[in-house]
């Protein structure tokens, strides 16, 4: 015997529930597609709130800066109030030594210590990774006066000394940054090098290392530029300069401290060279991110 | 000349010298037939030896080196275009300072970090126990002087104010809110002084300036000023603390009803409005760096212990000035270092030398009889074997 | 190929290698540590331990508290984290995933310069700038639309908690900012594929997915963050208002353990510089323990997983 099928669409219950659910779907998809604009908006919103104090600050520095650049700022040594002509090429000199010998320093040391954490699960770890986090809310005046008891009381004022306590500003920015950056190479990448058969210092060197490049570059950018434009540690080691030296192992200039002291003075002409230093400041931090950016990317380039 | 003579022989010779100037001087103005009433007393300030010119020539002959002194950050703009100007006349001595601030330079000196220190306040009692007794005794001399202004923000208000110590006392203690408050509109009469609140701006960080400043109120208003004589003071919650000299300028500038200490090379160089303060004779003096140098000249014997030149007397004082001090051992440990920092901190206090360029950077010249009276101090200093580095 | 050691340290040097150089750090930091315990020592020894809660800092008349800059420690940091947080993150995931692909490094440049800018000159931009305007606009703004609050109270100067805390959220934006967009943009591409397939919207795929990916990354730089804006001292004692009191609104003038060091280091000797010291010491174990606390929190809200070894 055949059995009709009575197929009512307006009346299944199967149809029904489906057009439920496909309700329930266009109104949620309708609602998440709201929420998503707005938080997309916000997004964009905030990255706006981001750029104003940027363009802001560079702004300033830019109009008070720039008009202290001129061929004496870059070419004569500071001079005192009074005396034209003066520049800032001693504490260009300082600054760069200061800056190459404490990157030279923190840079090997961090990266091996954000390796180590990065490789590693332990209590220990757990513990240096905690001092890291700690030592990176340290005042940097408190670094320099470290710089000060430890190294300036025992063997005089040094570009060394107020390398070494830059150093020690870097150092946990850099540990904390190259860990988040490695701990982000996916450990396929590692084990299958490792199925290969290749120690881990090479796996490490080839393999972990090229492929978290972009972020540990951004950590070590944030560390030298938090370096490059501390003041306090260096007023307490270096000491100040008002004359050209190239030996590290004496008092030496530094742009930071033509800031931090030019800026302080009643005298007109040594505030400009202050914002000129400043602007000096601003522009090779620029340059040095992005010349490494492109320095990355002309590197991944040339492994493939 | 005068090498085998002893240093006591030199020192007190140098005294009668110093005496016979004021004398002759005494005698001219007292014979002066324009004779002011108060000329009967030496001309105020003194007279330089005429040896000066002789010493600041020997000075500049001083040995090749690059010594290093660090302190008091008020002196250093002054120190640091003095320092350039000598190296300028002997290229081979170069002197690095740095203004680390007065503390930190004590220490310095303390373990033998620098060569000779700065500070603010002459190093206490408590702080000459710390330099061990075998580098022998500690010499501190004024280097400079400066003065300190009362600057103010009042919109609308175009003549000169007028306050007094006690008054001045009653505004930073914070009794004293408002600026149209009894006390003020009594020593202003003419003057229409609003109602606003009156914003006291001082230094959030230590200072010597601060010091100076709250010298002078606990010595020209005893009764009235409780807060102490101090490089930090607990100031009233009414009061903004800003960092620096500069800070404060800058706090005034955009603080309308505001009112400070500032340091007069910033009142000067930025062109503030400042009060002018009542001093001890009862004149209402402006500061100006010569009325700063008539307060000092009042009184020239300021000693490490008894410094303090605050309300001195005469008519053109300026009662709010103070020195900053110069420090250095007694007994040096290098002929040729010791022989370096003698002769520029020679130099540096004299005129003729360093001192011809404090006016411009607006401070004010040390009183020739206290450059006398330096010099006579610094001519004690000797090298390791005792033979006095300082000669003409 | 390149030529040089096919083979590399043997493993055992390799690690012999990296936990050497993890020793010399935290040597370091013991050095540093123990340099400040004993020049604080004195402070201690003549004035005891209640000293750092009492309110009065007075070195005229021997007495040092550090109550009201511990709590304006506190108060500046959690400012500029309250607004650091969600708008570094919402900057980070426009970098990361909104922003045309042109635009990436110009715009990830851009924030990162903000970081090059010398603290001093955050200084003196906010009391030059930004204090008037807060003054005259800003303040009393907030003022009237959050007075309810109870926040808002008395004068507004410019200088002040809020001034402060908005330059410290200015100084640790690119780190916040360059370190979560780091992350973020290493997420597996995988994982973002299947939830648009699943029928996810952009903002579902970035919280379900993405944000929660890279979380571990985003403490990290929010760990860095909270870091400067806890030590940050030049900067902040210009805009601060360095007012030794206890604040009682978001307006007030306060101070910093940090601003403090900075404000009285050069000129301080014998028990004042101890009790400076002792400061410095004070704020070494807020950092201690607010990482602490930060980590505790963190662990518990995270489910198992390579994320929560991770944050041990």
């Amino acid at each position: 015997m055949a059995t009709t099928l009575s197929f009512d669409a307006s009346s299944d219950p199967i149809l029904q529930r489906r057009r439920e659910i496909q309700g329930v779907a266009t109104a949620s998809l309708k609602r998440r597609k709201v929420y998503s604009k707005i938080a997309v908006a916000v997004c964009w919103a905030f990255l706006g709130i981001a750029i104003i104090p940027l363009v802001a600050v560079v702004a300033y520095v830019v109009i008070k800066g720039l008009p202290a650049w001129n061929p004496d700022f870059f070419t004569h040594v500071t001079t005192p109030e009074g005396i034209a002509g003066g520049g800032v090429w001693n504490a260009i000199v300082g600054t760069a030594e200061i800056g190459i010998i404490a990157t030279g320093v923190a840079v090997p040391l961090g990266l091996s210590c954000g390796l180590f954490l990065a490789e590693s699960e332990g209590k220990v770890a757990g513990a240096v990774r905690f001092t890291a986090d700690v030592m990176t809310g340290v005042p940097s005046i408190t670094i320099g006066i470290f710089g000060y008891i430890a190294i300036v009381k025992n063997f005089g004022y040094s570009g060394l000394a107020g390398a070494f306590a830059i150093g020690i500003v870097m150092l946990p920015v850099i540990v904390r940054a190259g860990e988040t950056a490695f701990r982000g190479v996916p450990p396929t990448l590692s084990e299958a090098a490792l199925a290969l058969g290749a120690r881990k210092s090479v796996i490490a060197r080839r393999v972990v290392v090229p492929a978290a490049l972009p972020g540990v570059i951004t950590g070590v950018l944030l560390a030298v530029a938090r370096g490059l434009g501390e003041t306090a540690p260096l007023l307490l080691t270096v000491f100040g300069n008002q004359y050209m030296q190239w030996n590290p192992t004496k008092p030496m200039n530094a742009l930071t401290l033509v800031i931090f002291e030019n800026s302080s003075q009643p005298y007109a002409d040594l505030i400009q060279v202050a914002w000129g230093a400043a602007l000096l400041l601003m522009v090779v931090v620029l340059v040095l991110s992005i010349g490494s950016r492109v320095t990355a990317a002309v590197l991944r380039r040339e492994k493939r | 000349m005068t090498a085998q003579a002893s240093t006591g022989t030199r020192r007190r010779l140098a005294h009668v010298a110093a005496v016979g100037v004021v004398a002759a001087g005494a005698l001219l103005a007292a014979c002066s037939s324009s004779a002011t009433p108060a000329a009967t007393t030496a001309p105020p300030g003194g007279t330089l030896s005429s040896a000066n010119a002789a010493y600041i020539a020997a000075d500049l002959k001083a040995p090749a080196g690059a010594p290093i002194a660090a302190g008091s950050t008020f002196v250093q703009p002054f120190f640091t275009k003095a320092f350039y100007t000598y190296t300028s006349l002997n290229s081979g001595l170069q002197v690095n300072y740095s203004g680390v601030g007065s503390g930190t330079g004590l220490t310095d000196f303390e373990s033998g970090s620098v060569d000779f220190a700065a500070s603010d306040v002459p190093m206490a009692a408590s702080d000459l126990a710390k330099v061990p007794a075998s580098k022998g005794p500690v010499i501190q001399i004024p280097d400079i002087l400066g003065g300190v202004s009362i600057s103010y923000n009042l919109p609308g208000v175009t003549k000169r104010i007028k306050l007094d110590a006690a008054t001045l006392a009653g505004i930073f203690d914070g009794t004293i809110k408002t600026w149209n408050a009894s006390q003020i509109t009594a020593l202003n009469p003419g003057v229409t002084l609003p109602s606003n609140a009156i914003v006291p701006e001082v230094r959030a960080d230590s200072s010597g300036t601060t010091y100076i400043f709250t010298n002078y109120l606990a010595v020209a208003a005893p009764s009235v000023w409780t807060l102490g004589t101090n490089k930090t003071i607990a100031w009233p919650s009414v009061a903004v603390q800003t960092p620096k000299n500069s800070g404060v300028a800058s706090s005034i500038k955009s603080t309308p009803y505001s009112i400070g200490y500032v340091e007069l090379a910033y009142a000067l160089q930025n062109n503030f409005t400042f009060a002018a303060i009542k001093n001890a004779a009862g004149v209402y003096v402006v500061p100006s760096q010569a009325s700063v140098a008539a307060d000092a000249d009042q009184r020239l014997n300021v000693t490490p212990t008894d410094f303090s030149i605050v309300n001195e007397p005469g008519a053109a004082s300026y009662p709010i000035a103070g020195y900053s001090w110069a420090i250095l051992l007694q007994k040096q440990t290098s002929a040729t270092t010791g022989a370096q920092v003698v002769k520029v901190l020679d130099w540096t206090t004299h005129t003729g030398g360093g001192q011809d360029q404090a006016a411009g950077l607006g401070y004010v010249a040390l009183p020739p009889g206290l450059q006398n009276s330096n010099r006579t101090t610094l001519l004690t200093v000797t090298g390791p074997s005792g033979q006095p580095l300082l000669s003409k | 190929m390149r030529r040089g050691r096919r083979f590399g340290l043997s493993n055992r040097a390799y690690w012999g290698l990296l936990v050497g150089m993890a020793a010399v750090f935290v040597a370091l930091v013991v050095w540093y540590l123990v340099s400040i315990v004993v020049q604080a020592r004195p402070a201690f020894s003549t004035l005891g331990f209640s000293w750092i809660f009492s309110k009065v800092w007075d070195p005229t008349h021997g007495r040092f508290g550090l109550l009201p800059f511990i709590l304006g420690t506190f108060e500046t940091t959690a400012i500029a984290l309250v607004l650091a947080v969600p708008i570094g993150l919402g900057t980070a995931i426009a970098l990361a995933h909104l922003v045309p692909d042109r635009l990436r490094p110009p715009l990830s440049t851009a924030v990162e310069l903000l970081a090059a800018v010398p603290s001093v000159v955050y200084g003196l931009w906010g009391l030059i700038v930004l204090a008037p305007v807060f003054r005259s606009t800003v303040e009393p703004f907030l003022s009237s639309v959050l007075g309810w609050t109870g926040l808002f109270n008395g004068p507004s100067d410019g200088v002040g908690l809020l001034l402060a805390g908005v330059i410290l959220f200015v100084m640790v934006l690119p780190t916040m900012v360059a370190i979560s967009r780091d992350v973020l943009a290493v997420v597996p591409v995988e994982q973002v594929e299947g939830a648009l397939a699943l029928g996810a919207t952009k903002w579902q795929v970035l919280r379900k997915v993405v944000v929660p990916g890279a979380r571990t990354g985003i403490l990290g730089g929010f760990t860095l963050a909270m870091g400067r804006a806890l030590g940050e001292t030049v900067a902040v004692a210009l805009v601060i208002g360095n007012s030794p009191f206890i604040a009682h609104s978001v307006k007030a003038p306060a101070a910093t353990l940090a601003s403090l060091i900075v404000n009285n280091f050069g000129e301080a000797t014998g028990t004042e510089l101890a009790a400076l010291f002792g400061a410095a010491l004070v704020l070494l174990v807020i950092g201690i323990s607010v990482n602490a606390l930060a980590r505790v929190l963190v662990k518990s809200t995270v489910r198992g997983g390579a994320a929560s070894v991770a944050v041990a």
